[in-house]
């Protein structure tokens, strides 16, 4: 009638094989040297805290279980127009890209247009590796310098590129002369 | 995987020590000694622990094994471990919850895992299932012998007993995006808010979902940041009311999702609408949040 | 199922309270006439949420493992594709921000980065060793610009089934292969 009486029953002769199978372990040990298994008992206390990209936190949680977790104020600055202005941008890289394939090379100022946009993509693309990754309440410290790190950047890649442009041949064309480079010997 | 090594090699030794700090919980909540492990241990392997094999297998027995992620909260110190379990399919039901039933009726009774309706409407038993998050009751036991089948709870997920994981945080944030009707007019008629038959429609897809966190505990992006982006089943649960044309507070709940973490931690991995047992996409309806509030 | 549940509540309320069984009749017993005053009140269930239950519970939360993921998740073409796309795009805004830099110091480090000197240097290579380093850029390239595609299309909430994602994801795997192997060809 009752269905846990009937599991208990069960329960006698399987939890029997259980234990049989779990006092190999004292045997295992014994067999051991004594720093071995105190290296063991570390090792299992200590486990693999390196081998991954967000060690997870001990669980913990805010409030009762019937609160809601916290809702955040609305920043579209970081949401929608954020992510608008990325899509935004990613889809005016399609012609940047394929005018140089199609006209061979680009004039001066398109190639600025696709550095600017390239130097724009590519930081938004790290800011989202950045937040992914370092989150701000558990690596406040870490998070802040890669921030700040990444928005330096901008300015040291965007100058960098800037006097390549006005000093050299240009993104595209530099692009195409080394690609294209053979030795003297072929030419 | 690749990333995984990549970020050990480049990760400096600051971020490590910072990442392993602890945050200090909010000042109502109940101040707890700190923990003698760290959440980070992965499963003894298979092959370091025992054999149970199943006590009543026939003549012509059809012997395939299951190797189950065990933990034990009564040694909260231990390691989990992979346990491997034979079963005789000849007299095991034809789903991976029958054979948990069986294991855990005539085998081992301390296995431990949730289930309940054993038809797919009910949630309680998803879990990663050769990889793949799913319902045991709707998943078949794939009946090639040769290979083992591999069965661990819903990953990245804190674990209460072997194959029962802890959703109190999914809920949590399941109750934050108010999943009830909001409106301040009373009905036109004075006594029901009626819909047309294309905006009912529009729910279809949405309502069907049954919370089971298969496709948030599928999803990277959950994974890393749970805290506070709310995962594809939550959000699909957003985007059921928002698309509801009944509802009255559709701005409010677009608000609610428009800052860095609560939404646009998606990046259109996919891996939800993949793993849905229930065939439902997530994906689409996350898809269709950002579309509305695209340019505004 | 109904005639169980009678007769075990009945048997519960007996052994609760021998003291009502000697007054009451059985029948009374059986439909509960018997023990209206033992109705439980709203308040008696309401759990304090400072109690020891939940500091128990606290502290047991702090040890639980987390379960594994990322290790034992299936290869799919959704999400290997995915992480694919960020690994290639970092590659190539890596080259382009370490370029960027690298040609601002070249001066002052006596470095010869104009485009020129780079040709030159380049052309003088083993064929093998050109192939690959132009393979190490194209590729990147071309996965990720193929696959920013797809991510442009699902973000116009398009092309977003289960089959439909399956076969643009093999197509931009395929094709960004053999047009890398193009590019890096010419």
């Amino acid at each position: 009638m009752r269905p846990t009486l009937l599991r208990q029953a069960l329960a006698a002769p399987s939890r029997r094989t259980f234990t049989s199978a779990t006092s190999t372990l004292p045997a295992f040990r014994s067999q051991l040297q004594r720093h071995s298994v105190q290296r063991l008992q570390r090792a299992a206390f200590q486990t693999t805290a390196q081998r991954a990209i967000l060690p997870p936190l001990p669980q913990r949680i805010e409030g009762s279980v019937n609160d809601p977790v916290k809702v955040h104020e609305p920043e579209p600055a970081h949401g929608s127009y954020h992510w608008s202005a990325e899509r935004a941008l990613s889809a005016a890289l399609i012609p940047l890209t394929i005018a140089p394939f199609a006209a061979g090379s680009l004039n001066p100022l398109m190639d600025g247009l696709l550095i600017g946009a390239i130097l724009i993509h590519s930081h938004m693309g790290f800011q989202s590796v950045i937040v992914d990754y370092l989150p701000k309440q558990r690596v406040t410290k870490t998070r802040k310098l890669f921030d700040y790190g990444s928005v330096l950047a901008i300015f040291v890649v965007g100058w960098g590129w800037y006097e390549f442009e006005t000093n050299d041949v240009g993104l595209t064309e530099g692009i195409k002369r080394i690609w294209t480079a053979k030795p003297k010997s072929l030419v | 995987m690749a990333l995984r090594l990549a970020t050990r090699r480049l990760a400096p030794l600051t971020l490590r020590r910072g990442m392993a700090t602890t945050i200090e919980s909010g000042k109502d909540s109940i101040p707890a000694a700190s923990p003698i492990t760290t959440p980070n241990r992965s499963p003894v392997s298979e092959s370091k622990t025992s054999t149970i094999e199943d006590p009543q297998a026939g003549t012509d027995a059809k012997i395939k094994k299951f190797q189950v992620y065990r933990w034990n909260p009564d040694e909260p110190t231990s390691k989990p471990k992979m346990q491997t379990y034979t079963l005789d399919l000849n007299k095991t039901g034809p789903m991976m919850l029958d054979a948990l039933i069986r294991i855990k009726n005539e085998v081992d009774p301390t296995l431990t895992f949730r289930r309940s309706c054993r038809e797919g409407i009910c949630g309680s038993c998803a879990m990663n299932i050769d990889g793949i998050n799913t319902l045991a009751c709707l998943c078949r036991i794939p009946t090639d012998t040769s290979k083992e089948s591999r069965i661990y709870p819903l990953p990245h997920t804190y674990v209460v007993k072997d194959l029962v994981p802890d959703l109190t945080h999914f809920y949590k944030q399941y109750k934050s995006i108010k999943p009830y009707l909001q409106r301040d007019t009373p009905p036109p008629d004075g006594r029901e808010n009626r819909q047309s038959k294309a905006d009912r429609a529009k729910l279809d897809g949405l309502y069907e979902c049954i919370l089971c966190a298969c496709c948030s505990t599928s999803c990277p992006s959950y994974w890393w940041n749970s805290e506070e982006y709310l995962g594809p089943a939550v959000l699909l649960q957003s985007y059921r009311w928002i698309a509801d044309s009944r509802d009255e507070k559709t701005e409010q709940r677009k608000d609610a999702l428009n800052n860095s973490m609560a939404l646009y931690r998606c990046h259109t991995i996919l891996n939800c609408s993949r793993t849905c047992p229930k065939g439902l996409n997530p994906a689409l309806a996350i898809a269709e949040i950002k579309k509305s509030m695209a340019f505004t | 199922m109904l005639a169980q549940r009678v007769i075990h509540q009945s048997l519960r309320r007996v052994t609760a309270s021998q003291q009502a069984f000697k007054f009451a009749s059985p029948a009374a017993i059986a439909t509960g006439l018997a023990f209206r005053t033992q109705r439980r009140t709203a308040t008696a269930t309401t759990i304090s949420e400072s109690s020891e239950h939940t500091k128990i519970l606290a502290q047991q939360r702090l040890n639980r493992p987390v379960s594994p993921h990322l290790g034992i998740y299936q290869w799919q073409v959704t999400w290997i594709p995915s992480i694919m796309n960020r690994i290639t795009g970092c590659t190539l805004s890596g080259a382009f921000y370490l370029f960027g830099t690298a040609y601002l110091i070249a001066p002052y480090a006596g470095w010869h980065l104009e485009s020129a000197s780079m040709a030159a240097a380049f052309a003088a290579w083993p064929f093998a060793l050109q192939f690959a380093t132009k393979l190490f850029f194209a590729l990147p390239f071309t996965f990720h610009s193929l696959n920013g595609l797809r991510h442009l299309a699902w973000d116009t909430a398009s092309m977003m089934t289960n089959p439909k994602v399956n076969s643009t994801g093999w197509v931009v795997i395929g094709a960004s292969v053999v047009s890398a192997i193009g590019l890096a060809l010419l």
